[in-house]
């Protein structure tokens, strides 16, 4: 059962008149029909003995977009004893030339292979060609052997970052019981994986099957480490990387590995494959993606060797319209260009412009975490000013209330545990915060003084973050996340399985805090904490936990800095951080800021940039941080420049063309209000306040300077355990718990009820009961009421026996618990 | 296109909401519970995924010696001040303290040899509440989440499918207690205050007190004309505002279904059963915990702090705050043996570790994880044995020694979780729900 309003019919007479507007750009079944050439990947082969490489046949349709013919191709050799193709894949028989001729849609296109000759006593690699087959057959995967304590007593490194040390697990330990030169067969490393002998992990290789047998072989060869001369793996490409799909088709991807000396080899046999987001695309263990009913855009991560890759699925709508559609759109500013490029190539139109009270009660929420009072929802509705959306943007950034807000969201990326640093340093840390966004501090300002804090953690803000985090390493975790939007975490233990970080990586970053010094008491219980001093003195290393050489202080994807002698090693890594040219500093800290702005980041979760996990529109978020650091990092300014666009005043209703859009921001994406707005919202409509057992009594929870709290209300919303490691990760979704407090809890209902609150307050005037409604509309909603909103409110004052306050009562309560009011919309 | 939508849906209801139909679930929530309560009624063997936990918490880490593995042969400086007494077994000994739990060791079993190496409250109450070490050490001021609580891990796998919170802590959750990369909808459900006050109210699950059901009625009515925002029905939309309806539904039952308000009202209990819990907030609360796993909640954790005895341990406060949990805990164990449920409920109590065989110069013990001593009863635990031993002085566990793993293990696979079952966290991290350990094979008949 579905209600009608008028906000659907003004979406239906506007898709309407899109419709006799444009004709629809051809996609879909008619276009198939056009004869384009094929194209075979790759144009040529070179494959060394033994070799084999996977083809791929694809034909580019008119509308654009590509279908894969790979699996319906017929594929014949000019000479099978050189080579020949068996399910899409050409095998190496004898050294040789020869040609692949290849057949599908009715055309014909063929590709010259080279086949070198057979090395004389080459012999199987564990490097190159055992670990692979491990890794494959799932043995190093960290759910087994490679967790921490491995499995059953057989441990492997987590995607082979630590070959040696697999090397020497498997031919050395348990007395070398896992391989068995003489009988291979018997060998444990192959009795497992073929359940010849019981595996928890059941069967992992076929008898007899390629990967068996290049562990069988490699065994009987007396299992060589690695060959002389072997070129080194450095990386991998996947192909097709970025590719636009028509709806339900498939695609084969092709998985290439490079070594150092410049030569490549297929491994799409041996690699992993995952698909980011299942509904827009799947992906099975031969590479072979399935394109979902969705239109979006999705991932494919591909793994081979600690390596990663990946392959974007955009899949446009059925739809697409031309470029005077997009030209015609309304724009305020450089972000709208931006996005609408993109609602192009996917085929989306944005949602209409919000209500100017949907517009109003988003932006107070966002910005001072609190909702306009009547008076000011009325002067702003009736405000006729075409730039009225523009000057109440500015004016709530120079709101008092704005600093508390950010601090308070800005808090969760450092809020010290209470009862590690103790209660000074979690109030002097917290303070700091409130005075850079009071004062607007620039954000590179902030950033360099958290990067070089020294001193007091009784005095020094900052310097509290390294009493909490004491080792090089947890300093290089929190700020890589926070300041260059990468969780390098993984990579302290082993290869990053999503990115192309190395534990190298990881400590050489960790290399600029092993000078970072600290005197006087550590950490230590609450109320007693002493102060410490943060100092930097020369002296101290850190060394790469597998191979224990010493690493010199580098950045992340750069070369080491120089640092001379004497200075605080941190001061360089901040001059390296803090230029507008820095790629991590401002694309961070736009994309957070957007992503508190719209809901989700441009890359999303906003503190995990990767090459697996793009950002939805990367032109989009270099203009904003270009934009941001030319600004000189004001926060303001960012702000300022996102709530003006036009995609921030966009409806939160859909059209046709963009319901399905969770991630392009064609629409607003509503969102719960998060435990402190609500609470303070709540707080705000009920006239009452909380009373904070360490704060002024009219405080606001967003002035909390810890999450140690004993409230109900703010701990069914998701207010972060204290005990959480920050960066704090909230939850925002909504749950049965927070709908039980909203309606029963006996705290608000004494809010309601309380006899200064609004309720009484409105009940209390001779005011009509018609205007109490809208007074409760612009207070709640920031609107006024419908004809029938205020029909069904003014009916409840008719009802005998009902006090009034008590009717008020009641209407506010009605109006708390709907999703109008818990959103932000 | 049906995609836009407000939830005029209606809602099951009792009487002081007229209109409506059947809720999401189909069943409305009084027949939900009545069918799970009818389940956990069944006398017999229960299967796991229908075992239910009660946890009790001693906060600071019970002496393993003032309880369940006394040593009385012990020098003095060791044995302390109280006598061991008879079990119901045969040359098992207590200590006096806990003479209606020795009476109950038939139908409960202890454990005398879990032990670790953490003897810091952050890092012993993080390994016993979540069966896994923290990562790093965290000293005694620290509360700290690394990995799932056994109650969140139980809220996840089970799920929060009838309206019903899965997991609840009373009266408070303790340190670790949290869901940690689950998310919040797995936080403990805490249920706050003092059950054994006259006019008890769980909070937020009943109207509240000056709301009468004739005006909750008005504003139940007031709330569905009122809430008008078109929801996006289309599921690919990700409309959160369709799951808040859900779970106002969910609510709404919970409010509107006498059953589930008699789970929450401990004064429905005879008088009879309330005395033999102990009237006062600790056993009452257990009494609670009892009638919420009856009807289908699957996680109950019972909160008792105080328990770091570091000195004074053989004076009146620690005698008075002993018996509070031998009068509850063996008045728990009787009354679900008693009706039939003992089987479908898996009674567990336990703190973050032992205290040490010397006593102090204060007259207490201090933090010991060596050894410990954790009561189990209830979900086919074969009652009536000791399980492992320490050694002549209670220094350390030296007979069939088990880990928090395996203790992990045995809670898991009683409620029918596979405690080596894979989860992936947020960054893809695979984590098992315990890495590595064993089912304690006693604990299995």
């Amino acid at each position: 059962m579905f209600c009608f309003s008028e906000n659907r019919f003004r979406g239906l007479v506007a898709w309407a008149f899109f419709l006799c507007w444009f004709s629809d750009v051809a996609l879909g079944q008619a276009a198939e029909a056009q004869a384009e050439p094929i194209l075979v990947f790759p144009a040529e082969i070179v494959l060394a003995a033994k070799g084999r490489q996977q083809l791929l046949v694809q034909q580019r349709l008119a509308n654009g977009l590509v279908r894969d013919l790979s699996r319906d191709a017929m594929f014949s050799s000019s000479d099978p004893s050189v080579v020949f193709v068996t399910d899409g894949v050409v095998r190496a028989a004898g050294e040789g030339l020869a040609k692949v001729r290849v057949e599908a849609a009715g055309q014909v296109a063929s590709v010259d292979v080279v086949v070198g000759p057979k090395a004389s006593g080459a012999r199987l690699s564990f490097v190159a060609d055992v670990l692979p087959v491990l890794g494959r057959a799932g043995c190093s995967n960290g759910g087994c052997h490679a967790k921490p304590k491995g499995q059953n007593g057989f441990s492997l490194s987590v995607f082979s970052f630590d070959p040696a040390a697999d090397f020497r697990e498997i031919v050395k330990d348990e007395r070398g019981r896992r391989v068995f030169p003489a009988l291979p067969a018997e060998s444990l490393l192959l009795k497992k994986p073929t359940l010849a002998v019981e595996h928890e992990g059941g069967k992992r290789l076929e008898v007899g099957s390629p990967f068996y047998q290049i562990i069988h072989d490699w065994i009987s060869q007396g299992m060589l480490y690695r060959r002389a001369g072997e070129p080194k793996f450095v990386g991998i490409s996947v192909f097709p990387n970025e590719q636009r799909y028509p709806k339900s088709v498939e695609q084969q991807l092709v998985v290439t590995a490079r070594f150092e000396d410049g030569s490549t080899r297929d491994v799409t046999h041996l690699a992993d494959f995952s698909a980011n987001e299942k509904e827009i695309a799947e992906v099975d263990e031969t590479g072979i993606v399935r394109v979902g009913r969705l239109s979006d855009e999705g991932v494919v991560v591909v793994r081979y060797m600690g390596q990663v890759a990946r392959a974007r699925i955009t899949v446009p709508t059925d739809r697409q319209f031309n470029d005077a559609v997009y030209a015609g759109l309304p724009r305020n500013n450089f972000i709208d260009d931006l996005a609408y490029t993109r609602f192009q190539k996917l085929g989306l139109l944005p949602s209409e412009a919000c209500s100017d009270s949907e517009f109003m009660r988003r932006a107070f929420i966002d910005v001072i975490g609190l909702l306009p009072e009547p008076g000011e929802a009325r002067r702003f509705l009736a405000d006729e000013s075409p730039d009225k959306r523009a000057e109440l943007i500015d004016r709530l950034l120079d709101d008092p209330a704005y600093a508390d807000t950010w601090a308070n969201r800005w808090g969760d990326l450092f809020r010290p545990n209470i009862a590690r640093v103790g209660l000074k340093s979690a109030y002097t840390i917290d303070n700091w915060i409130r005075e850079c966004f009071a004062a607007n501090k620039p954000y590179d300002q902030m950033v360099r003084e958290i990067l070089t804090a020294k001193g007091s953690t009784h005095r020094v803000g900052p310097a509290v973050i390294y009493r909490t985090r004491r080792e090089p390493a947890t300093l290089t975790t929190l700020f890589s996340q926070v300041f260059l939007g990468v969780r390098m975490e993984c990579a302290r233990c082993h290869h990053h399985p999503n990115e192309r970080w190395s534990q190298r990586d990881f400590y050489q970053f960790a290399a600029f805090f092993a000078e970072t010094k600290r005197k006087g008491t550590g950490i230590s219980p609450p109320i007693s904490a002493g102060t410490e001093f943060i100092y930097h003195a020369p002296g101290g290393s850190v060394r790469h936990p597998v191979s224990n050489e010493v690493l010199k202080p580098t950045p992340l994807a750069a070369t080491p800095l120089n640092i001379p002698a004497g200075t605080d090693p941190r001061e360089t890594l901040a001059e390296w951080l803090l230029t507008p040219e820095n790629p991590f500093l401002a694309r961070a800290m736009a994309n957070r800021v957007w992503g508190q702005f719209l809901g989700r980041g441009i890359v999303h979760p906003v503190d995990d940039f990767r090459a697996t996990n793009p950002p939805v529109n990367p032109e989009l978020l270099d203009a904003l941080a270009a934009d941001f650091a030319v600004h000189d990092f004001d926060l303001r300014h960012l702000m300022r420049r996102i709530m003006n666009s036009r995609l921030y005043q966009l409806s939160s209703l859909p059209n046709k063309t963009n319901v399905q859009d969770t991630s392009s921001f064609s629409r607003f994406y509503r969102r719960r209000i998060s435990a402190e707005n609500l609470h303070d919202i709540l707080v705000q409509v009920s006239g009452v306040e909380s009373g904070f057992y360490n704060l002024r009594r009219d405080a606001r929870s967003v002035e909390l300077w810890t999450t140690r709290m004993d409230s109900a209300l703010l701990e069914s919303f998701g207010l972060p355990n204290s005990s959480e490691n920050c960066p704090v990760e909230r939850d925002d979704r909504p749950s049965m718990v927070q709908a039980l407090h909203l309606m029963n809890s006996d705290k608000l209902q004494a809010k309601l009820a309380d006899k200064n609150g609004r309720a009484a307050k409105l009940s209390q005037d001779d005011k009509p009961s018609d205007e109490v409604v809208n007074e409760l509309y612009l207070a709640l909603y920031s609107r006024w009421p419908s004809d029938e909103e205020k029909r069904v409110a003014l009916e409840a004052f008719k009802s005998g026996g009902a006090k009034r306050h008590e009717v008020v009562e009641d209407i506010i309560w009605a109006l708390i618990n709907t999703a109008e009011f818990v959103f932000n919309h | 296109m049906n995609t836009l939508n407000t939830n005029c849906a209606g809602i099951a209801r009792r009487d002081f909401i007229q209109v409506g139909v059947g809720g999401v679930l189909g069943l409305g929530m009084s027949d939900l519970i009545r069918l799970r309560a009818e389940a956990a009624w069944a006398v017999g063997k229960a299967s796991p995924d229908q075992v239910n936990c009660i946890l009790v918490w001693l906060d600071g880490g019970p002496t393993h010696y003032e309880m369940f593995d006394p040593k009385p042969d012990a020098p003095s400086d060791v044995r302390g001040k109280f006598d061991p007494i008879p079990t119901t077994v045969p040359g098992v000994q207590f200590c006096e303290t806990v003479p209606r739990l020795a009476k109950t060791l038939d139908k409960m079993a202890i454990i005398r040899s879990i032990c670790h190496k953490d003897p810091n409250h952050g890092g012993g109450n993080h390994y016993m509440m979540t069966g896994a070490p923290t990562p790093v050490p965290v000293n005694c001021g620290s509360s700290v989440s690394f990995h799932p609580s056994f109650g969140s891990m139980v809220s996840h796998l089970r799920g929060i499918n009838d309206g019903l919170p899965a997991y609840a802590s009373l009266p408070r959750k303790s340190r670790s207690a949290g869901p940690h990369f689950l998310g919040g909808q797995h936080a403990p459900f805490v249920i706050d205050g003092d059950p054994n006050r006259k006019g008890y109210r769980v909070r937020d699950v009943v109207l509240p007190k000056s709301i009468s059901e004739s005006r909750a009625n008005t504003r139940f009515k007031l709330r569905e004309s009122l809430d008008r925002m078109l929801r996006i029905t289309d599921a690919a939309a990700a409309d959160p505002s369709v799951d808040f309806d859900s779970f106002y539904q969910q609510g709404i039952d919970l409010i509107s279904s006498p059953e589930a308000q008699a789970a929450f009202d401990v004064e429905k209990e005879p008088a009879e059963v309330r005395d033999r819990y102990g009237r006062n907030d600790f056993g009452q609360r257990l009494l609670l915990a009892r009638r919420l796993t009856g009807v289908g909640v699957s996680f109950v954790t019972v909160y008792n702090g105080g328990w770091d005895h570091h000195t004074k341990i053989f004076e009146t406060g620690f005698k008075k705050k002993i018996a509070t949990v031998d009068t509850g805990v063996s008045a728990l164990i009787n009354d679900l043996h008693d009706r039939g449920q003992l089987d479908n409920t898996l009674v567990l109590l336990l703190g973050e570790f032992g205290r040490t065989p010397k006593i102090n110069k204060d007259g207490g013990r201090d933090h010991w994880p060596h050894a410990m001593s954790v009561l189990v009863a209830g979900a086919g635990v074969p009652p009536g044995q000791v399980i492992g031993a320490t050694d002549v002085k209670g220094y350390y566990a030296s007979e069939n020694i088990y880990s928090p793993e395996d203790f992990a293990c045995s809670l898991y696979t009683k409620m029918g979780i596979d405690p080596h079952k894979i989860l992936h966290t947020n960054t893809g991290r695979p984590l098992p729900i315990v890495n590595g350990g064993h089912p304690i094979k006693e604990l299995f008949g």
